[in-house]
């Protein structure tokens, strides 16, 4: 449990990390792009607050032992994995196709075995819903076996 | 006030053909899918039928576009109760008590007031209208662009002291959220953290970024529950119970009326109103409450705060249009379109010579608030079965959904991918207490807070006693300085006095 904890603390210290390096970086580039008070007059104030409390953040995080419940990430990633893959394939699979593999295999993940299930589920929806989108849209999209017409 | 023969004339006008009414159900339908859809706008669906308004004359395309206004403002708080998505900016304080209590099993009363104190809202938003469309519009006038810069710092500190357990991240959330919102073109001509990406020349999606902030990230840590209510005997739909929490509205009368007042005064400042005005109203609410350690876990009140103040909203801006010819949001623009298709100037010229139209409207808002009601209810008992729906089935879904109504904002692949990103930053924010509500907002704000603090050093030619020429400022300023500092103050006298 202790290591848990430690584990997630050290996982806060490190999103702590990259947001104050974030804003570091965005205003270092605002202040390339211009130094004129017009490019700077939000940017500058709220980069010192954010990175004032950031440090108040880090400081507070070590005085106090704090025990957050949190579900394993394990669990989640996959999703995640998924996720990404099926936006950054829209491009080549299509909105028709890469949206029935995606709801497929997010239930095959999940437990469901039935192969009309996840078959039939996963093609009506996607079907349906990227008929009524490019029905409704008016710009085409990307599509592999549906008319990418609008 | 009012005018009593332009009033006469005004209901004339409306109940003269009833015709007129047949085209407010369609209105108020189309209103309650779009706002329903996540990822589909209302400002979308009138953008889509405005074509159809050349077809009609003035009064009757008014009827029609402000009755998808009223079903959009109602069917966005749908998805925010349900699913913890927020159609738009204006319901996400909805998400706040509404979701819990969708979570535990109170769905159908959680919807049920969501229904009654947007109808309410309306009422008494377009009440307000009537009484009082000459001083806001005067009020909003005397706003100049250092109100607005203030207006939104105090949004923006508000929402980051009120959600979650630490303030600290709170804040850091809404003003990383302020910084994100100004990528792109600056005033200045040059561009900011672009990476060189020609797609965040304009500045990183709102809309998308909002959608993977709240739902793909709270659909992440859904993954591993069996149903969106737990509990299978609370898993039913109960047009009793629906009509249970329409009753339950009205029990907090000062809630309604307090939300409203708020949803009108401020929904009436351009681009800010919707956004600030729900979260106003429910931070209110919440100071005021006997128990404020409830809210954010189920409290109807907070509902009841989120909807009835952005209902009023719309009233709010539909005075700035119709008084000043300024749209304060993405469906009055469109309104403003159909005003320009029927040759219809906005202003106080409007205002003096057409009154009998102004009052028309504002009776028409009325009628549809009545139509809204039947309509609600007997729609929501069709969409509260979303609790039915094993989550393995719900989160693929709901999901693509996201991805489609993303790239119909953007119209390319920016959308989806904006909705990935800032799914992954959403669930890391929650799972570290950072306030993703502040984040959004932020992120919404962030571009016109600059402008504005632009505006007001040119303005003001860069010297800081102009902020002490400004009363309104000054307020505005000192009530920020409150509600960060306000408790310990007061805590900090009242040990002074009894030490």
């Amino acid at each position: 449990m202790k290591n848990n904890i430690s584990k997630h603390k050290l996982a806060d210290l490190f999103v702590l990390a990259c947001l104050f390096l974030l804003v570091c970086w965005y205003a270092y580039d605002a202040y390339s792009a211009s130094s004129h008070i017009s490019n700077l007059i939000l940017i500058v104030p709220v980069t010192v607050i954010v990175l004032v409390l950031c440090i108040i953040e880090f400081i507070r995080m070590f005085a106090i032992d704090e025990v957050t419940e949190q579900d394993p990430v394990t669990t989640v990633l996959p999703v995640i994995l998924l996720f990404i893959g099926y936006v950054l394939t829209l491009k080549w699979l299509g909105f028709d196709v890469g949206t029935f593999l995606f709801i497929a295999l997010f239930l095959w993940l999940h437990g469901e075995r039935r192969k009309i299930w996840v078959i039939g589920y996963s093609l009506a929806f996607a079907t349906l819903i990227s008929l009524f989108f490019s029905g409704m849209l008016p710009y085409p999209m990307p599509m592999l076996v549906l008319s990418t017409a609008y | 006030m009012i005018n009593f023969e332009d009033l006469y004339a005004g209901l004339s006008l409306l109940f003269s053909d009833l015709s007129l009414w047949l085209i407010v159900i369609p209105g108020i339908l189309i209103g309650l899918i779009f706002g329903a859809i996540p990822g589909l706008q209302i400002s979308m669906a009138m953008a889509i039928f405005l074509p159809l308004t050349l077809y009609m004359d003035f009064m009757q395309a008014m009827l029609f576009l402000t009755a998808i206004f009223t079903g959009g403002g109602f069917g966005g708080s749908i998805p925010a109760i349900l699913m913890n998505i927020p159609g738009t900016s204006s319901s996400i304080a909805t998400t706040f008590d509404g979701y819990p209590m969708s979570r535990s099993g109170k769905h159908n009363i959680a919807l049920g007031i969501g229904l009654a104190a947007s109808c309410i809202g309306v009422i008494i938003g377009y009440t307000l209208l009537l009484l009082l469309i000459g001083p806001i519009s005067e009020l909003v006038l005397k706003l100049g662009p250092a109100e607005m810069a203030a207006i939104i710092l105090w949004g923006i500190t508000l929402i980051s002291s009120l959600s979650g357990v630490n303030i600290n991240k709170g804040i850091i959330s809404g003003f990383i959220g302020l910084l994100v919102g100004t990528v792109g073109f600056s005033e200045a001509g040059v561009t900011r953290g672009t990476l060189g990406s020609v797609y965040l020349l304009d500045g990183i999606p709102a809309i998308p970024a909002m959608m993977g902030m709240f739902a793909a990230s709270e659909l992440f840590k859904l993954v591993n529950t069996k149903y969106l209510v737990t509990d299978k005997a609370l898993r039913k739909v109960s047009v009793k119970e629906i009509l249970a929490g329409f009753k339950m509205a009205f029990t907090y009368p000062w809630v309604l009326v307090r939300g409203s007042i708020i949803g009108v005064f401020v929904g009436a400042v351009p681009g800010v109103g919707s956004s600030v005005a729900n979260l106003l109203s429910y931070i209110q609410t919440k100071r005021k409450d006997k128990k404020p350690q409830s809210f954010g876990k189920g409290n109807p009140a907070g509902v009841v705060a989120s909807e009835a103040a952005n209902s009023t909203s719309e009233a709010g801006s539909m005075a700035t249009l119709l008084a000043l010819g300024i749209p304060g949001g993405g469906a009055t623009a469109v309104m403003l379109a159909a005003f320009a298709m029927h040759n219809i100037t906005g202003g106080p010229q409007f205002i003096r010579e057409q009154t009998d139209v102004v009052y028309a409207i504002v009776f028409a808002n009325f009628g549809q608030a009545f139509l809204l009601i039947i309509l609600g209810l007997m729609f929501i008992p069709l969409l509260a079965n979303v609790v039915k729906v094993p989550m393995n089935y719900l989160v693929p879904s709901v999901l693509s959904l996201s991805v489609f109504g993303a790239f119909g904002l953007t119209g390319d692949l920016t959308g989806p991918i904006t909705v990935m990103v800032f799914a992954l930053i959403g669930w890391l924010f929650k799972r570290f207490d950072y306030s993703v509500p502040a984040a959004v907002i932020g992120l919404l704000l962030g571009g016109m807070a600059e402008e504005s603090l632009i505006y007001s050093y040119q303005i003001s030619g860069g010297l800081w006693s102009y902020i002490l020429e400004r009363p309104v400022t000054m307020v505005i300023l000192v009530l920020l300085v409150l509600s960060l500092f306000g408790s310990k103050l007061v805590a900090m006298l009242t040990r002074k006095v009894t030490t």
